[in-house]
């Protein structure tokens, strides 16, 4: 073999490599792209006019119409609704922490008769799943207790789904040496007050990161509140009173006021997941590695 | 080692999260179990009638025609959504500038709500002024505005956006799976001449085997399962096209705005919650079964 063909062996192969590179890339960025379309729509046609969202025009808005949001916010009550999202939601957070983190504590530090039991049953709760039946005798509870006139009988019943905070915390506690908390027993602090002066400092991480996923679940949730709201407006969330939204009063469908209450519920998390997303995929990633 | 203190203690931590758990996650699933053999409508009698409901069950074709429709749904969602995930964690599998970029947009759609992103979805998709058609019609690719949401495409459309919320979540699950594969099995395959096709072949795929069957199981409970974005964007129709089992079940026991008032069959609606989980459950045992292969690592 020459010089020259082994040069154009070499260069061909350079040349292979690179369209392969290209192709790759090409794939990588529509795939980004198609993800990214359906938020950059909602993000611009919050902005738009109503008829220009109806006619089409470009990406960017021709005159960015702010007054959407006000328009949303006070005529379309979604001041109401992110009220109620936000405070179900963080409720909800603060609940599902705190039963979880309670649980996880006495399961991972301590022996007790039918703890197999208990785990059995938290973990069959993840997997069983009926479907919209078990949300009628939870109903018919939240009536009992009168919990159906406030959002507190949807936040009870998301705070008992709490089986996957309870699982990522008890990871959280084996990273906790046991030598810490029987030092401070040692030292005379009770079981209680080791646990939120030793334990819940050292848990902040988990805590941090299960919170997320609570929250995020919480504020997402689209079923259960809708069934809770649907004699109780006042009550509703984001994600139901933009859903309603479809079928609006008025003849023709008010699409930028959508937008922009779409906007409203996509908005916030977008900013956390921009601050915090490396903490959304490290739970996820860890839920499979066991 | 018994002492009250210790069990005071454990019951203290332990109460909350057992009550809520007996009388949220348990009872709701006795009392199914005890109505699916009742005549129930809500109020009033509740009638003991055996195994009507079964009986009637096994003759509603409304229902296995929506069990079929789970199947397709289901089939179609997890066909886009594992290849596409696998090869994205594949290439994101490697460090390059962008990387994490990257990542970061592709599991973006996980964050978002369903409920949310599928009333964007339906205006996006809507056949008459939908940006899908707009865009389409712009470049010249399609002559008339293809009705996404109509009879013929509903289905295609509910998969596809079902498609979008679920890939990044599986390409991170593949990307987790795909680090614990140790760099030295692809190094001395490249040494011994092995090209990127071989390697993915022989070294990936088998490396991969048990955490894939365990990525896919959750895939498929997940896409049997999931019905609250077809609510929002079809209500199950136009003329049952999309209409899944738990969306059945659904309308069964609650009013949706586009249907007709309910007349609500507790009885029933049991009956059905418990054989849609059933059928759940048989499936994820025949796969699990049928792939216990992928067990093993070769």
């Amino acid at each position: 073999m020459n010089v020259q063909s082994l040069s154009i062996e070499k260069s061909s192969a350079r040349l292979a490599r690179t369209v392969s590179r290209a192709v790759i890339w090409l794939f990588l960025l529509a795939t980004a792209l198609l993800t990214l379309f359906p938020v950059l729509m909602t993000l611009s046609g919050s902005l738009k006019s109503n008829s220009e969202l109806m006619t089409g025009g470009g990406l960017l808005p021709k005159v960015w119409q702010f007054a959407n949001y006000s328009q949303a916010w006070e005529q379309t009550n979604f001041a109401r609704f992110t009220w109620n999202s936000l405070f179900l939601s963080i409720s909800v957070t603060i609940g599902t922490l705190l039963v979880a983190a309670m649980a996880a504590y006495v399961v991972d530090r301590r022996q007790f008769p039918g703890k197999a039991l208990y785990v059995g049953v938290q973990a069959s709760t993840m997997f069983i799943s009926v479907g919209a039946i078990v949300l009628r005798p939870q109903f018919d509870l939240m009536v009992k207790l009168h919990l159906n006139t406030s959002l507190w009988g949807v936040i009870l019943i998301l705070v008992s789904a709490h089986a996957t905070t309870f699982f990522i915390l008890i990871g959280f506690f084996k990273a906790i040496p046991r030598d810490l908390d029987e030092a401070a027993m040692i030292d005379g602090s009770g079981f209680i007050r080791t646990f939120y002066k030793i334990i819940l400092p050292l848990l902040a991480p988990g805590l941090g990161i299960s919170g997320l996923f609570a929250f995020r679940h919480a504020w997402n949730e689209y079923i259960l509140p809708l069934v809770f709201t649907m004699t109780n407006p006042q009550l509703q969330t984001l994600t139901v009173g933009l859903a309603n939204l479809r079928y609006g009063t008025s003849a023709a469908m008010q699409t930028h006021l959508m937008m922009a209450g779409a906007c409203l519920s996509i908005l916030p998390m977008l900013l956390v997941y921009m601050v915090a997303n490396k903490s959304f995929m490290q739970v996820t990633a860890g839920s499979i590695k066991g | 080692m018994f002492s009250w203190r210790r069990l005071q203690e454990n019951s203290l931590f332990l109460f909350p999260s057992v009550i809520l758990t007996l009388v949220l996650g348990i009872y709701p699933l006795l009392w199914m179990l005890r109505f699916m053999f009742y005549d129930y409508p809500g109020y009033g009698d509740e009638l003991f009638v055996g195994l009507d409901n079964f009986e009637r069950l096994a003759r509603d074709s409304e229902f296995w025609k929506s069990v079929q429709n789970t199947f397709v749904f289901a089939a179609g969602k997890l066909l886009i959504t594992i290849p596409l995930s696998l090869l994205l964690a594949v290439l994101l599998n490697k460090s390059f500038r962008g990387r994490n970029l990257l990542r970061a947009v592709y599991f973006m759609p996980t964050i978002i709500s369903t409920a949310v992103i599928s009333v964007v979805f339906y205006i996006i998709f809507n056949s008459y002024n939908g940006m899908v058609n707009q865009l389409l019609m712009k470049y010249h690719l399609i002559d008339q505005p293809v009705p996404w949401l109509g009879p013929k495409y509903a289905m295609l459309t509910v998969i596809l956006v079902a498609a979008w919320g679920a890939v990044g979540n599986y390409m991170l699950l593949f990307l987790a799976g795909l680090q614990s594969i140790p760099q030295d099995l692809y190094e001395s395959a490249s040494i011994d001449g092995a090209n990127a096709v071989q390697r993915f072949r022989y070294i990936t795929i088998p490396m991969l085997g048990p955490i894939m069957q365990i990525i896919i199981m959750l895939a498929i409970i997940a896409s049997l399962k999931g019905y609250e974005s077809i609510m929002v964007m079809t209500d199950g129709g136009p003329i049952g096209k999309t209409e899944v089992m738990y969306l059945y079940l659904y309308k069964l026991l609650f009013p949706v705005p586009t249907g007709p008032p309910v007349e609500q069959q507790l009885g029933y609606g049991s009956a059905v919650g418990f054989a849609t989980a059933i059928i759940v459950g048989l499936i994820t045992a025949i796969y699990y079964f049928m792939t216990k292969k992928m067990n093993k690592v070769f």
